[in-house]
């Protein structure tokens, strides 16, 4: 490993998600210095993925990229991606020191062209973890189109070291003798905007997931929709076929004891009622139902949406879905109970998407060894103060934002972006006066 | 619609019940229930029932008999509200509605009564042992004419009553119709569910699920057997080689297999017996005594021992009139009744109601 080298901010943001990305655009305008620290390749996090947002049903893409140009060429954000955070600790009433390793690329940042000849080179395929594992990516790539940095990255675990790229790419920008740099960081405040973690649905082994082909993630539909999709349709996975009837089961792995996590994910009802209205744009001749326990609309403009869904022919089953099983042609077959009726009923669907849970994204717990971080049962950072400051953390000094303490929609993840810059500003001319 | 019986949830935590206030109604229960179908939609249905204080339709209901707990629901319960036991209780609940002396739902909700009446009879014979009335001959003939004195009236007296009131709550009230061909055609059923419980194996294709189910059968197999070994055979007095060893045979079945479910429920591994109401304990401990003794009791007479530890007799004898004045009537044991008459007249509900439509 490199020698470490010396760096010093007014604020480390940790987390290049939505979240992250407002904070550092509001603390950059506020003429504060900010480190924007991302452990992927890319800034962007979960929702440069979606094909659109409830219940504007806007662009994803659309609108995360603007903010992410912002954030790319503002003069006070340095922007570190691939790199993880290794530990913060309060040094005095002033100031943290934070240890960074960034991992290298095996491509020089800032000699790369973006020109893909190194993809196209690349003869070693493996699944997208950009598209959800719905289809390949080289090892030499460029995570998605509208990345940033849209810099190449050599995948090193899966690279045979064939030298294919080395010898194509023109600004001869590869090098894998790139190793870990790590820094040592001196900042005045800290942002957490780590967000969240997806349910895994494979835990629960009766729905089938991984198992059946046909069974995909929300957040595969959501790539299946977006205009960079991988199949440039909706298809279904198993064998391509236009799928007619589409389920979604609502309450994967959220509101479940069994699996730990008894809360409301408060997203699920919402982005699936979207994606089934625009399923029912992409697919007007196709089937969608929605199987839910309750359905929440509770935001600004919600309720609306829902009955706009319901009015576009959206089906709404009340009912969770207990086992999903498959057919030899693909199809599957749900068996639930329709709690109108309070009879058990079986359906037969092509495609089956299941709204996985939001889960805590417990990263942060690792930084921080000698303060206390403390969380909720739940596994979310809490909040110290939830009426008052809802930004502050159980440490001076460190900072939340977005889905960091909670599970929460697009909006009120910008909102509590702003809370937290504001909190941070609060809190750095408040010690500049006690020196 | 009857009006709610407010009381209700708490009756039934008396009964076992366990946390089914948690149910918000996803109905994950039925839907994974492999014994629920389109006309027969539980346990949801019975869990609705008693967060609702619908004492009345329970009552009248023959699903909790349906169940035959293999726990899938309680397992995949999402609020872990504990649905399988719920089942179990409202079973425990509905023996003590049918059950004209009451008798049983105070020995099922206090477990003083269960022990004082066990204690009463204890007492009651070596009382009477004590008093010398008897000499040991007459108290083994006495014992003997016990039992079958005890078949007879308990099932005349006690058990006979309460099936005609389960069948005036769950048909009669249901259907209003009384089709006796119906009656006759549906009776293979009774026969058939009691002998094999074969709608244990229906609850899933799972090993332990087939092993329970094997087990369950061999005891029932062994218990009516050892009943008729000792009762029409008259196995303690038997002199035939066939007879006595036949008796052993069966005895060990029962406090083997018996042991093995004691065994089960507290190790607590699978739902079915993660959680143990007080009858489920005596029935399995009783069960097991009354191999082990029954077993004792014939050694020590091919030993030639039996008048020195004349005790272990009646000890044999306490746990025999226990198990039938107490376990039988009113415990665990009419469950393997309930169940079985319950299958017929489910049959009968469904014929009837299909008649019914033909007809019209």
């Amino acid at each position: 490993m490199a020698a470490v080298e010396k760096l010093s901010f007014d604020v480390l943001v940790v987390g290049g998600g939505i979240a992250g990305i407002e904070t550092a655009i509001n603390l950059g305008n506020n003429g504060l210095n900010v480190l924007l620290v991302e452990k992927d390749l890319t800034l962007g996090g979960k929702m440069i993925m979606l094909s659109k947002v409830f219940p504007t049903l806007d662009c994803g893409a659309c609108i995360t990229t603007p903010k992410i140009s912002e954030v790319a060429r503002h003069p006070n954000v340095t922007i570190f991606t691939n790199t993880v955070i290794k530990s913060i600790k309060k040094q005095d009433m002033h100031y943290f020191k934070s240890l960074l390793v960034r991992n290298p690329r095996y491509v020089i940042e800032s000699a790369c062209t973006g020109c893909q000849l190194c993809e196209m080179a690349c003869p070693v395929v493996v699944p997208d973890q950009y598209q959800y594992e719905m289809v390949g990516r080289k090892a030499a790539y460029i995570p998605f189109s509208i990345a940033c940095p849209r810099v190449a990255a050599i995948d090193i675990e899966h690279c045979t070291l064939c030298g294919a790229c080395e010898r194509v790419c023109p600004p001869k920008c590869i090098d894998f003798t790139q190793e870990p740099i790590e820094f040592q960081v001196i900042i005045k405040a800290v942002i957490i905007a780590t967000g969240f973690n997806l349910f895994d649905p494979a835990q629960i082994k009766r729905f089938q997931y991984g198992q059946a082909k046909n069974i995909i993630t929300a957040m595969q539909m959501e790539r299946l929709l977006a205009p960079t999709r991988p199949y440039n349709h909706v298809l279904r996975p198993g064998d391509g076929k236009i799928p007619d009837k589409i389920a979604y089961v609502l309450c994967v792995g959220s509101r479940d004891r069994t699996v730990n996590n008894p809360i409301c994910s408060q997203i699920c009802c919402m982005y699936s009622i979207k994606q089934a209205q625009l399923l029912m744009g992409a697919l007007p001749m196709a089937d969608v139902t929605i199987y839910y326990i309750n359905i929440r609309s509770y935001g600004k403009g919600f309720e609306e949406f829902y009955e706009q869904a319901k009015g576009m022919g959206v089906n709404f089953i009340k009912g969770k879905v207990g086992t999903i099983s498959e057919k030899e042609n693909g199809s599957l077959i749900l068996r639930y109970e329709d709690i109108c009726t309070g009879k058990l009923k079986e359906a037969e669907h092509d495609l089956v998407v299941l709204s996985a849970g939001v889960l805590a994204n417990q990263d942060a717990t690792g930084f921080f060894s000698d303060d206390r971080w403390e969380k909720d049962e739940f596994h979310f950072a809490r909040q110290n103060d939830l009426f008052f400051n809802p930004a502050l953390s159980s440490i001076e000094g460190v900072f939340l934002a977005g889905t960091t303490y909670g599970p929460m929609d697009i909006p009120d993840t910008i909102l509590s972006a702003g809370a937290a810059s504001m909190e941070a500003i609060r809190y750095i001319k408040q010690m500049a006066l006690k020196i | 619609m009857s009006s709610p019986d407010l009381k209700f949830g708490k009756k039934l935590v008396k009964y076992g019940a366990v946390d089914f206030n948690a149910c918000y109604n996803c109905g994950t229960c039925t839907a994974v229930c492999a014994l629920s179908n389109e006309e027969e939609s539980f346990p949801r249905e019975m869990v609705r029932f008693s967060v609702l204080g619908l004492s009345e339709d329970v009552k009248g209901s023959l699903k909790p008999w349906l169940c035959y707990y293999c726990g899938e629901c309680s397992t995949h319960c999402p609020q872990l509200a504990q649905p399988g036991e719920l089942m179990m209780s409202l079973r425990r609940y509905l023996i003590s509605c049918y059950d004209w002396t009451g008798l049983s739902g105070l020995l099922y909700r206090n477990l003083s009564a269960y022990i004082a009446a066990f204690l009463f009879i204890a007492i009651g014979i070596f009382g009477l042992f004590f008093s010398g009335i008897w000499n040991q001959a007459e108290w083994m003939h006495y014992g003997h004419l016990f039992e079958i004195m005890a078949i007879a009236s308990v099932f005349t007296v006690i058990l006979l009553p309460n099936i005609i009131r389960m069948w005036y709550a769950t048909v009669w009230k249901q259907t209003k119709k009384l089709h006796i061909k119906t009656y006759f055609l549906s009776l293979p059923e009774l026969f058939i569910h009691m002998f094999t419980q074969k709608r244990t194996l229906s609850c899933n294709d799972e090993m332990s699920n087939k092993i329970w189910w094997f087990e369950h059968f061999i005891v029932v197999i062994g218990y009516m057997g050892l009943l008729f070994t000792t009762v029409v055979l008259d196995w303690f007095a038997a002199t035939n080689i066939l007879i006595i060893v036949l008796g052993y045979f069966l005895s060990a079945v029962v406090f083997i297999v018996s042991f093995h479910f004691i065994f089960n429920r507290m190790r607590k591994k699978t739902e079915k017996s993660s959680f143990s109401h007080p009858s489920d304990w005596f029935f399995v401990i009783w069960l097991l005594l009354m191999g082990l003794s029954a077993c004792a009791v014939r050694l020590l007479i091919d030993l030639g021992l039996l008048s020195a530890y004349f005790w272990l007799y009646l000890l044999h004898l306490t746990i025999l009139v226990q198990w039938a004045l107490v376990i039988v009537p009113f415990g665990k044991w009419t469950h393997f009744l309930y169940r079985s008459f319950a299958m017929y007249f489910d049959k009968i509900v469904k014929d009837t109601a299909n008649t019914a439509v033909r007809t019209v």
